[in-house]
């Protein structure tokens, strides 16, 4: 069982403050859904915890481990993972060899295939030349190798088709099943709702919603009321 | 004929040494993605450590060692440099670097080996490997394009069949998702600095001799080993062992035709330019990157 938790995040980009004072947590099992409009900030709460940018104030620990002075790498080895957004392939290696960068003493190419039986067949091709859809799966495959406890995921569905998207948080949600606490974010919400257990919601880096998923499935006026602001004060589930 | 034989052939060591300079930069510059101006500087530093070793009245082939090391510990160390304080700069600010790094080295190791004085560089290969058509080809001129050809094919071997080549490659084309992955991205970059400096200081040890041994005149040895790395467009390695090779060949000859032999230490530069006009309008330079 392992707990990511993210207390009283603040990250700046350029000196301005992008996210602010941001609490979150991710447990084994479950996934927690971080949604918000353009700009609000998910991405940068994102790098932060993975160390791409550094945190100007706050703690995230992973079973109670601190996290946020160390490099990237390190917090890799520690359990974190984090599939950027854009897909970021190493694109002149082909599948196998991207699969084999990331590969874990203790986890098993064969691991990844089972999740994305597509890949099989696409194992010789450069990265480069794979679909969207393909190139989407290898890097979630690719982060599952490390042996993760927890998962961060951002805009896993953004320009994929409708059916690959489904597909993708079916895997998401096996993970979760297997004991992976994710974290993932989402522009659109209504898929990431129906597959998640705890969500958040950002605007102008700051959590405005943190509570269930369900609720927040079953009262859409609400949701479109937190991304576009109107009651300015966060709203406790 | 026989003399522009002659001095074609005498032209071999030192394109075997451009060559394997070029290799080197190639190497860097692909997986490290520096264009690296210090490449012959640590080179010299460690063939210094010979010289000074070698002075004091040690014997020669620990002293070869010793050199080596300490050419492959300057090569780290300005690695370090690298990727702890520049490592998210750009390729052009990354190359400024360099040529800053590289004024210093000059400057300390000019300081440091007693400027222009002439030192006693002891000839590691001396004599002749064989004779082609009636001309002597010399030990050192085999052993830098043996040389050469082997960190080529070494490189080649090791960045497409082994784990750690993998990685230098995942890590040459996305950085941060490497790191982000767990691949140790600095200890690989070091490696890399690290292997460079080791060759590098192997081939200026051997054509050290031939050439006045100042610390200056073998740290500038890097413009044409850059010449040949452009010949390879920066990216094959085989384009550039031939480019260095042949860069050395032509200095060769160009030293035997009185009119032109004072001009030759300005082929490297000719061959820059006429390689930078050709791929401006062939449009390569992007692809290349
Ligand atoms: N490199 C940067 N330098 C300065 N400001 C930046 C930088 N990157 C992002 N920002 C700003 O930070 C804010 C949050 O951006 P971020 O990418 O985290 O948002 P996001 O929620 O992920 O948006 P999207 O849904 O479009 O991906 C934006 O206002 C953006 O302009
Ligand atoms: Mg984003």
């Amino acid at each position: 069982m392992s707990r990511l938790v993210v207390s009283n995040m603040s990250i700046n980009r350029a000196e301005l403050p992008v996210v602010t004072a941001v609490d979150l947590v991710a447990e084994s099992g479950a996934i927690s859904v971080v949604l918000g409009a353009n700009g609000a900030g998910k991405t940068t709460l994102l790098e932060g915890l993975s160390g791409i940018i550094p945190v100007a104030g706050g703690t995230i620990a992973i079973d109670g481990r601190e996290l946020q002075k160390a490099r990237p790498g390190a917090r890799s080895r520690e359990g974190l993972a984090h599939v950027e957004q854009g897909r970021t392939v190493f694109r002149q290696l082909t599948t196998e060899e991207n699969l084999r960068v990331s590969l874990h003493p203790g986890a098993d190419i064969a691991e990844a295939y089972a999740l994305f039986p597509e890949l099989v067949q696409r194992r010789a091709v450069k990265a480069s030349l794979l679909s969207g859809g393909e190139q989407q799966m290898l890097v979630i495959a690719r982060a599952l190798l490390t042996r993760p406890k927890v998962l961060l995921i951002d805009e896993m569905s953004a320009g994929l088709a409708p059916v690959i998207v489904t597909r993708l948080m079916t895997a998401v949600r096996k993970l979760a099943d297997g004991g992976l606490a994710v974290v993932l974010v989402e522009q659109f919400a209504a898929l990431a709702l129906s597959i998640g257990n705890r969500a958040y919601v950002m605007r102008r880096g700051r959590a405005v919603y943190d509570g269930d998923c369900a609720k927040l499935r079953q009262s859409p006026d609400e949701l479109h009321r937190l991304y576009l602001g109107g009651a300015e004060s966060a709203v406790p589930a | 004929m026989n003399a522009l034989l002659t001095s074609a052939v005498a032209g071999l060591t030192a394109g075997g040494t451009y060559a394997l300079l070029g290799v080197c930069a190639v190497f860097t510059y692909r997986l490290v993605a520096v264009v690296n101006f210090t490449g012959a500087a640590i080179g010299t530093a460690g063939t210094f450590v010979l010289i000074a070793l070698f002075e004091a009245g040690f014997p020669i082939w620990p002293s070869v060692l010793a050199g080596i090391a300490a050419g492959t510990l300057t090569g780290v160390a300005i690695g370090y440099i690298m990727t702890r304080w520049f490592g998210e700069a750009s390729a052009s600010t990354k190359a400024a670097v360099t040529v800053a790094l590289l004024v210093g080295l000059i400057a300390v190791g000019l300081r440091l080996t007693g400027g222009q004085h002439p030192h006693n560089m002891p000839d590691l290969f001396p004599g002749s490997a064989f004779r082609l058509a009636g001309v002597e080809v010399t030990i050192a001129s085999v052993l830098t394009i043996g040389l050469a050809v082997l960190f080529t094919i070494l490189s080649d071997l090791f960045l497409n069949r082994t784990k750690i080549g993998l990685n230098l490659r995942a890590l040459a084309d996305r950085p941060m998702a490497a790191e982000l992955l767990g691949v140790r991205v600095q200890l690989l970059s070091l490696l890399v600095w690290g292997m460079t400096g080791a060759f590098t200081t192997f081939a200026l040890m051997i054509i050290a001799p031939q050439r006045s041994p100042n610390f200056m005149t073998l740290s500038l040895l890097v413009v044409p080993a850059l010449a040949a790395a452009l010949i390879g467009v920066f990216r094959s390695f085989w384009w550039t062992l031939a480019g260095g090779i042949a860069l050395g060949i032509v200095e060769g000859l160009a030293s035997s035709i009185d009119s032109v032999s004072q001009y030759r230490s300005a082929i490297p530069f000719l061959v820059v330019l006429a390689v930078l006009l050709w791929s401006q309008r062939e449009a390569r330079w992007d692809e290349a990157r």
